[in-house]
Formats: structure tokens, sequence, C-alpha cells
């Protein structure tokens, strides 16, 4: 595997009750903890995810970025926040280069953050998501991205600092949005040659059953990563995952491009582990309906 | 080189399912292509139409051009059910257990149980009943309806994710059919399904309802989810999704404003017999094409008129 894969903790989010409490309590400890779980662990990034923090928000990433950083002086945030102006003072005490996430392709969203990207050294997540909402197909995918290739000329930002998101949807109720996200990153490095990719990952597996979700994370991003994805956001504490992106599971990788290549496979003739990608696979490709026991048959 | 008309290929095809006993059972499905498209494979049994029978008298809540045939038997569910085969030719009947609503008069399991077996003592067709979609009482409803018709064969329904283990035991227990009902969803109906089958419920016993929508009331999501459950059913090899359908479209459909308001509230929408006859035969064709097996339907005109086309399309 010669393209090195990114991976974005996603773990230190305002949602998990935990982690929300202690941003409300400006209580460090948990958020260190976790930050410094995920730093063993090895992601290149961690995600802070203060949500839309519309009431002190600023004052909030300006404590989080600092403490975080405390305790993991190398590795880059990914901030993440809608609030322009929270975003703007977490970069301006940030260390090193850290990753907007994100900016979608609407006019005022990229007009209002696009400017903090050479201000402040940072790269940014171009996330697909339009004036219109989400994109319907690969078509429109390349549409908002040619919006974001536009506006990001404006402001001198070049196509190696945009880390293109495509959105993710979740294969039980969007199965086609996959393969379409798909069709688009086999598509990306024409039209933004030498930009990055990534994508909220887990929103594949949402509403699965929690047990059954981690497989379908992993099969996919065994999908995205041929088609030339170079990062995700992720769960950092998934280590089967990591092993796939990083060429250590090459059996199921196999098993999963075979599959996406047409090939016919007697799925009851391999281990169980590889059945299960086997099976993901061909549920994600649309081969097979979806359904909650779809392991199991 | 002559010209060919393209064939569509279809890996699958529809398991039968046969309900009822004697003389008069149905077998329903069989399909080996698309609905109706006797071109390009077999439609071995043609679609059926059971007509709908409630344990109560409806009162208010049927339009009148819907009663009208049956006011001699409104609140008599037995006499109701045989004038239904007997003058109109009903395929099967529907019981529809209104009377077991927790929101109405919440009659008791036993109570319920017991007009059943009559109507299944009364009618040598097959009888097809359904509870109130709520799931707690129809749990304890069908159990005691399939062990008052043992032996009798009978289909119960709707089977839901929260009831099916319930009602799939008494099912097995008393080797009656179950119709599965899922909210408008093709993975969901699969996974139903799968459910059952986990249970032990045999293929052979399971209907599919998809949940009905009538015309101008959502009937073209239930089109859009029966026409993917059977592509997958038929050039997917989906197993689970191979099952005959059954549609309940007299009540989605005459439960409307457009069929009640009567010709003095409505008049620019003409003649209220004939507009709720039609909307419930337009309905009931939409969803044959669609892939529907058996349709629950409400008014003898409407029956006649779906009869037509079925007769016409399916030879």
């Amino acid at each position: 595997m010669s393209q090195k894969f990114y991976r974005i903790g996603e773990n230190l989010n305002v949602v998990t009750k935990i982690y929300g409490q202690a941003m409300k309590d400006r209580d460090p400890k948990p958020l260190q903890k976790v930050a410094e779980e995920e730093a063993a662990k090895g992601v290149d990034f961690i995600d802070v995810n203060i949500g839309p923090a519309r009431k002190g928000g600023e004052e909030l990433m300006t404590w989080i970025v600092q403490i975080i950083q405390e305790v993991v002086p190398n590795i880059p945030l990914a901030l993440d926040t809608s609030n322009i102006a929270a975003m703007e003072a977490g970069l301006k005490v940030h260390k090193g280069r850290a990753l907007i996430n994100s900016i979608m392709a609407r006019p005022e969203r990229m007009d209002g953050m696009m400017p903090l990207v050479k201000k402040y050294d940072a790269d940014m997540i171009g996330l697909l998501w339009g004036p219109e909402g989400m994109p319907r197909d690969e078509h429109e995918r390349g549409m908002l991205t040619a919006e974001i290739l536009a506006k990001a000329a404006e402001y001198d930002i070049e196509n190696e600092r945009i880390w293109f998101d495509p959105i993710i949807a979740p294969l039980n109720i969007q199965q086609t949005q996959l393969i379409s996200a798909m069709d688009y990153m086999a598509m990306l490095q024409d039209m933004a040659p030498g930009s990055k990719s990534t994508c909220g990952l887990s929103n594949s597996s949402n509403g699965v059953p929690e047990h059954l979700r981690p497989i379908i994370n992993r099969a996919y991003v065994i999908m995205l990563q041929r088609n030339g994805m170079v990062s995700a956001i992720v769960d950092a504490f998934d280590d089967e995952l990591w092993d796939v992106v990083d060429g250590k599971k090459p059996e199921a990788v196999k098993v999963v491009h075979d599959i996406m290549d047409g090939k016919s496979i007697n799925i009851a003739a391999l281990p169980k582990d590889l059945q299960n990608y086997a099976k993901t696979a061909r549920v994600i490709l649309g081969q097979v309906l979806f359904s909650d026991s779809w392991l199991e048959i | 080189m002559a010209f060919e008309i393209p064939k569509q290929i279809y890996s699958g095809a529809i398991k039968p399912v046969t309900i009822g006993k004697g003389p008069k059972a149905i077998t329903l499905g069989g399909e080996t292509s698309y609905p109706f498209y006797v071109f390009e494979g077999a439609m071995p049994h043609a679609p059926r139409i059971a007509m709908e029978v409630w344990d109560v008298d409806p009162g208010e809540d049927w339009a009148d051009p819907a009663k009208e045939p049956f006011k001699d038997v409104l609140g008599d569910p037995v006499a109701w059910a045989k004038k239904c085969v007997n003058e109109y030719g009903a395929d099967a009947i529907a019981l529809i257990l209104v009377s077991t609503d927790p929101n109405g008069m919440n009659a008791s399991p036993e109570a319920a149980a017991a007009t059943a077996k009559k109507v299944a003592e009364a009618v040598d067709v097959p009888l097809i009943v359904y509870g109130t979609s709520n799931q707690e009482k129809d749990g304890e409803v069908l159990p005691a309806v399939a062990e008052a018709c043992q032996g009798m064969q009978i289909i119960m329904g709707p089977v839901q994710d929260k009831n099916y283990k319930k009602i799939g035991a008494a099912a097995l227990g008393y080797n009656h059919t179950v119709v599965a009902n899922t909210p408008i969803d093709v993975n969901l109906a699969k996974q139903l399904n799968i459910l059952l089958g986990q249970l032990g419920v045999k293929d052979s016993q399971i209907l599919v309802d998809p949940t009905t929508g009538g015309l101008g009331y959502g009937m073209e999501y239930s089109y859009s989810v029966m026409e993917r459950d059977r592509m997958a059913a038929l050039t997917q090899e989906d197993e689970k999704l191979q099952l005959p359908i059954l549609n309940y479209v007299g009540q989605e459909v005459w439960k409307v404003k457009e069929c009640k308001q009567t010709d003095a509230e409505a008049p620019q929408l003409g003649d209220q017999k004939t507009r709720g006859i039609l909307m419930e035969a337009v309905t009931a064709v939409s969803l044959l094409l669609a892939g529907s097996d058996l349709l629950i339907l409400r008014h003898p005109d409407a029956v006649i008129l779906v009869k037509g086309i079925i007769k016409e399309l399916a030879s």
C-alpha cells in the first residue's frame, strides 16, 4: 500500500455524553484522556467536535485546543464546528497545521471560512453539501467540487490543502448513495489533481445494530480506498479497521476487490470473517438487498 | 439478422404459497417473471381477491356506497362473509377484528377468536384474519384466534417486528399462514421474513404485506417498494423476498375524504359511488402491476372490475 491513509479520530465529540458534559464543565480530564488514548492508537488528526456552539463557542474552542495540545502536542487537530468565530478562535491558538472541519459548498460558508485557510496556514475539508443540501449522485458531487475549486482559487488555496468529503449516507436507507460516493472518488483526481479526500466513514453504518457497524465501515473503506480515498474520520479504537487500511488484512481486501470486480466467489467456502467481508461488500454494491440479518443469510 | 425483442433474464421465482384447505384452497405466487409479463415467463397462479368483512357494524366509518351492498348483513360477520362468497364470488374472506382495537371497543382475544372460528366454519374459502395493527393487542388476539381455528389453516396478520414471535409461534403450533407486515420499506420487509424464518416459520407459510397506500395517499410509495421487492426476488435471487404479496386495499381507499364526501358535499367530484369504486379499482390494478398476489377489496363492483382486468392480463 503505497499511499498513506490518514486517520482522523472521531471520538472526541460533544454528542458523547461524558465529553459533552466535560466541555460544558470545562473539565479537561476526560477530554485529555481520550485525546491521549487516540494518540496512543496513532491517529493522524484528532477531531474536536464542539457542535454548533452558538453561545460561548469562541471561548470553548480556544480552551479545548489548548488543553488537548498540552497533552498531545504533536498531533494536529481537526477543528469541527459550524460556528465560524469559534473556528477562527481555535485556529488562532492551534500549533501546527490544523484541519478545518468543514467548509460546505455554499457561497456564504465558503466566503466566511476560506479566508481562514491561508490566514492560519490550515488545511480544509471541502464538504460536498450544496445550497440544495445533499448531492443526489456523483455528478452533483462533481458540480459542487467545481464550486469549491473556483472559490478556493479566489482565496489562493492550493488543491493540496483541500480534503474533499463526498458525504457518506447510511447503507440501510440510501445504498445507492454509497455507490455514488465511490464513483465520485474515482473521478476526483481528474477534477482536482493533488487534492486530498476524507469522509465520515461511520455514517455508512448509521442506524444498524451497534455490534454490526464495524464490518460495514471496514468493507466500505476498502472500496473507498481503492477508488483513491486517502483518509477517513473513524473510530480510533477499531483496531481491525486500522489493519484493513494499513494493508495488514490483504485477504479481506482481496475478497472485497474481487466482489467489486464481479468475480464469482464461493462465499460459503471462505472462513467466517472473510464471509462477513464478502457479504457486506455484496450488500454495499446492491447485489443483495440489505437487512439487519445480512451476515446470517 | 432478424430483430429480436430483448428479454429480461430472471434468475429467481416467487415461491408458491397455498392458503386455506379443501377444494377452495388457493395457491398464490409461482411467478417466474415480472407481473403479467407472460411473454417473458409464467404466471401459473393469477392474483386473487379476498373481500373485507368487519366483525362489527362499521357504522359511520364506512361511506354509504360501501355499506349499501351489505346493508342486510352488517354487524353479522358470518352472514356477511357468506354473502361475499355466495353472491359476490370472493376467492377468500378477510375478517378484520375491529372490535379488538384497544382505543375502541377493546374486545377480548377470546371473544374475537370465537367470532373468527364461526366465520371460518361458515365459509369454504380461505379465511384471512387481521387485527388492528396494535402490536401488543394483536400479539394477544391472533394467538387466541390461531388456537380457536386449529386445523382450519387460516391466514393471520399483520405480523410485525414487535409481535412476530408470539404470532409466528402460534402459527407454527396450529399450522396457519402469517402475513408479515412492515412500513413501506423493502429492507425491513426482508428483515422480518428472515426473523420469521429463524423462528421456524417456513416460506410456504408466509405472505408479505408491504403496507398499502391508497390512490392519492401514498400508493406510489407502496408501488415502488413492491417493484423493488419483485426485482430483488426475480433478478437478484433474493430468497427472502420470493414470497407472494398481499395488499389491504379496501380500508386504505375508502377511508379517505374523496370516498367519504357525499354528492351534496362534493358535487365537483362526481357521483360518490362511482368515485369510490373507481378509486378502489385503480389502486388495486396499480398494485397488481407492481406485483400483488392477493388483494383485500371492499366493494363488490370494484371486485368485478379488478377480476375482469386480471382475466385479460393474465391470459
